[in-house]
């Protein structure tokens, strides 16, 4: 039981928990109106749009814990959506294949980051800066401010062995987090990431391959958000350059809320899941307190400074006790 | 390691009365809300702009709550994104669905994007109705705004009356919005009208004010002999210093929106033409078609064109003193 209690995941959990309940109790209904929080499709939906959140965080954390950071994760949601969708719509090509060009644009430009970094010996945010608007401006060249409308040709919406799209998000997000939990808890891989960015001299003398390693992570963290790019254009109808517009600040919000040090060597994969979460709940929930629309992002800041500042004192006070 | 997460679980369920408390400040009586099973229910409706850090919305915003505190039996729930994001109004507008609102009115951000979403509202009982910027292809009961694509053709004509019918006039847009993209049509038909006048460019500005201000610097620092700018959407009027690097004497200026600084702009002679939306109308408007349509009755006709003011030197004061009575001031 002390040893559940030591998952870090499980105190994210717990935050989140603790958020539910607070907003269940806080939003109580009057009269006989069903309840505007505690249900069903609310959750669902607070599920579907953390998803592309998510999904892209999973990489975020995986970079962060290595000891880099990506800036470009939102660009490459935008850009791959882009390249998706004016395959499917204006060339013509199978959906099928569309996605997979989508996903190769996240892998180029996760290529191109990592050959910024290890090769040319960038630092990580000024590499992912640059490519950041790459990718952007990549996605408003293809459209030149038009949009591609998936919606159209997928008459009766997208349901992939007769999935509703709505769930789609969510359940790539979920079998993301949990294929990359494991790969970096129990892989030599994963091992490394977490060496890496604990100490990138040391892991480098211990025998590490740093280089391929730090490309691994750059070209995954590529992939994901053009996962989540090719997701949100297929599920929501449309590929368009502006779409995700400083998703990038979010993406890394909730991978540092689920526990990843921006110094690197520690975080989670599965928290920075449950820190989308954490976020989407706020951001679904903190509206439908009358007239608090204008205090949403002030509470959203101070709960990350709150978490994360905690976490920092309490980490400085155990090191040097 | 781990106690620091327990600290922090307990800070954030301070964050979270924090939370309650800002509830409170702002006028919640507390939570959870509850009324006396004699009071009866007021009617719900979601009041939803692109944005709100555009400031011709908190027009809007203040029209709905007047016509809600009129009304009386009417509840404005007002929300948006913090600043343009499509994916984020689409959130907002599910997420008021699930609540079961009873009536959703919304500034679309991308018609064709919400189109499925709007349509759901529809099918599952909740009237949707739109503003200011349309989504045509959806199954929307009405929309009240200005016809873009007319209004266009208004400055247009203005700009050619300004000019005399002759000139090099550059046009300041924001690609993605439905509403001024017609707008920006409606300006290139009304200038088709004078051969004369020739469009140099078409800047992007991404819905962004202190980017308007770099590419009139740059775009009248290009085009020296630049006889006009025309701005399909006020951002150029938004701030008092976006049009210092024009010179009237040489160069006009037409833009859209007459929210504050736009008139005193107008004052100086920096700008010579300001088309005037139904600000207030968009918010109070959109509560009386909602309420309407919950009490059975639909408008005459699913378009309702506000109409434009045209406001120039010679009626700004008459058309202020009209603006001040309806804010109330």
């Amino acid at each position: 039981m002390r040893k559940l209690w030591h998952l870090r995941e499980l105190s994210t959990v717990a935050i989140l928990l603790i958020e539910i309940l607070f907003f269940g109790w806080y939003l109580w209904p009057d009269g006989n109106r069903p309840h505007p929080f505690l249900n069903l499709p609310n959750a669902l939906l607070i599920l579907k749009y953390s998803s592309i959140y998510g999904i892209a965080a999973v990489g975020a954390a995986i970079v962060i814990i290595s000891g880099g950071i990506d800036l470009a994760p939102g660009a490459v949601i935008a850009l791959a959506g882009v390249v998706c969708g004016g395959l499917f719509v204006e060339a013509g090509w199978p959906l099928g294949a569309a996605m997979a060009a989508g996903l190769l644009m996240g892998v180029a430009s996760g290529v191109l980051t990592s050959v910024l970094i290890v090769a040319v010996q960038l630092p990580p945010f000024i590499a992912s800066l640059g490519v950041m608007g790459i990718a952007r401006g990549a996605a408003f060249i293809i459209t030149e401010g038009r949009y591609f409308d998936l919606s159209a040709l997928l008459v009766g919406g997208w349901r992939p062995m007769g999935i509703p799209a709505d769930w789609v998000a969510p359940i790539v997000m979920i079998l993301l987090a949990v294929v990359f939990q494991i790969l970096m808890t129990r892989f030599q891989w994963g091992r490394s990431v977490f060496a890496i960015g604990g100490n990138e001299t040391a892991a480098l003398f211990s025998g590490i391959a740093v280089g391929p390693v730090k490309t691994s992570v750059y070209v995954l963290s590529g992939l994901l958000a053009a996962v989540a790019g090719v997701v949100l254009a297929v599920v929501q109808g449309q590929g368009k350059a502006d779409l995700a517009t400083g998703y990038e600040l979010d993406i890394i919000a909730s991978a540092v809320v689920g526990g990843a040090s921006l110094s690197g060597g520690r975080g989670s994969v599965m928290g920075a899941v449950l820190g989308t979460l954490i976020f989407g709940v706020l951001r679904n929930a903190l509206p439908q307190i009358p007239g608090a629309t204008f205090y949403d992002r002030l509470i959203v800041g101070l709960v990350v400074i709150v978490i994360v500042v905690a976490d920092q004192l309490l980490l400085r006070r155990s090191s040097t006790s | 390691m781990t106690r620091s997460r327990y600290l922090a679980l307990a800070l954030l369920f301070t964050v979270g009365c924090g939370a309650g408390g800002a509830g409170c400040v702002i006028g919640c009586p507390g939570p959870p809300p509850r009324t006396e099973a004699t009071t009866p229910r007021k009617m719900r409706f979601a009041i939803i702009p692109k944005a709100l850090d555009i400031p011709v919305f908190n027009y809007a915003k203040l029209g709905a709550e007047r016509a809600a505190r009129e009304y009386g039996d009417v509840e404005v729930l007002w929300n948006a994104p913090a600043s343009a994001d499509q994916l984020k109004q689409k959130e907002i507008l599910e997420s008021y669905i699930t609540q079961r609102v009873d009536g959703i009115a919304i500034s679309s951000l991308n018609g064709e994007f919400l189109t499925d979403t709007i349509n759901r509202a529809i099918d599952q009982g909740i009237p949707v109705t739109t503003w200011d910027s349309d989504a045509p292809s959806s199954k929307r009961i009405a929309f009240y705004g200005v016809d873009d694509r007319a209004s266009g053709r208004i400055m247009g004509e203005q700009t050619i009356k300004l000019l005399n019918g002759k000139g090099k006039v550059a046009i300041i847009t924001s690609l993605g919005a439905t509403n001024l993209q017609n707008r920006l049509e409606g300006v290139k038909e009304g200038l088709a009208q004078a051969p004369g006048i020739q469009i140099v460019e078409t800047y992007d500005i991404k819905e962004d004010i202190i980017r308007t201000a770099e590419i009139i610097a740059t775009g009248t620092r290009r085009y020296p002999d630049l006889a006009a700018w025309i701005s399909v959407g006020g951002w150029p009027v938004f701030t008092r210093n976006a049009l210092d690097a024009v010179d009237p004497a040489k160069t006009k200026v037409i833009s859209f929106d007459t929210v504050s600084p736009a008139l005193d702009l107008l004052r100086a002679n920096k700008v010579q033409v300001l088309l005037g939306q139904k600000y207030f109308g968009w918010g109070s408007e959109s509560v009386r078609l909602l309420r309407d349509l919950k009490n059975g009755k639909k408008p005459a006709s699913p378009i309702i064109d506000s109409g434009v003011d045209v406001v120039t030197k010679d009626n700004v004061d008459q058309y202020e003193l009209q603006w001040k009575k309806m804010a109330g001031q």
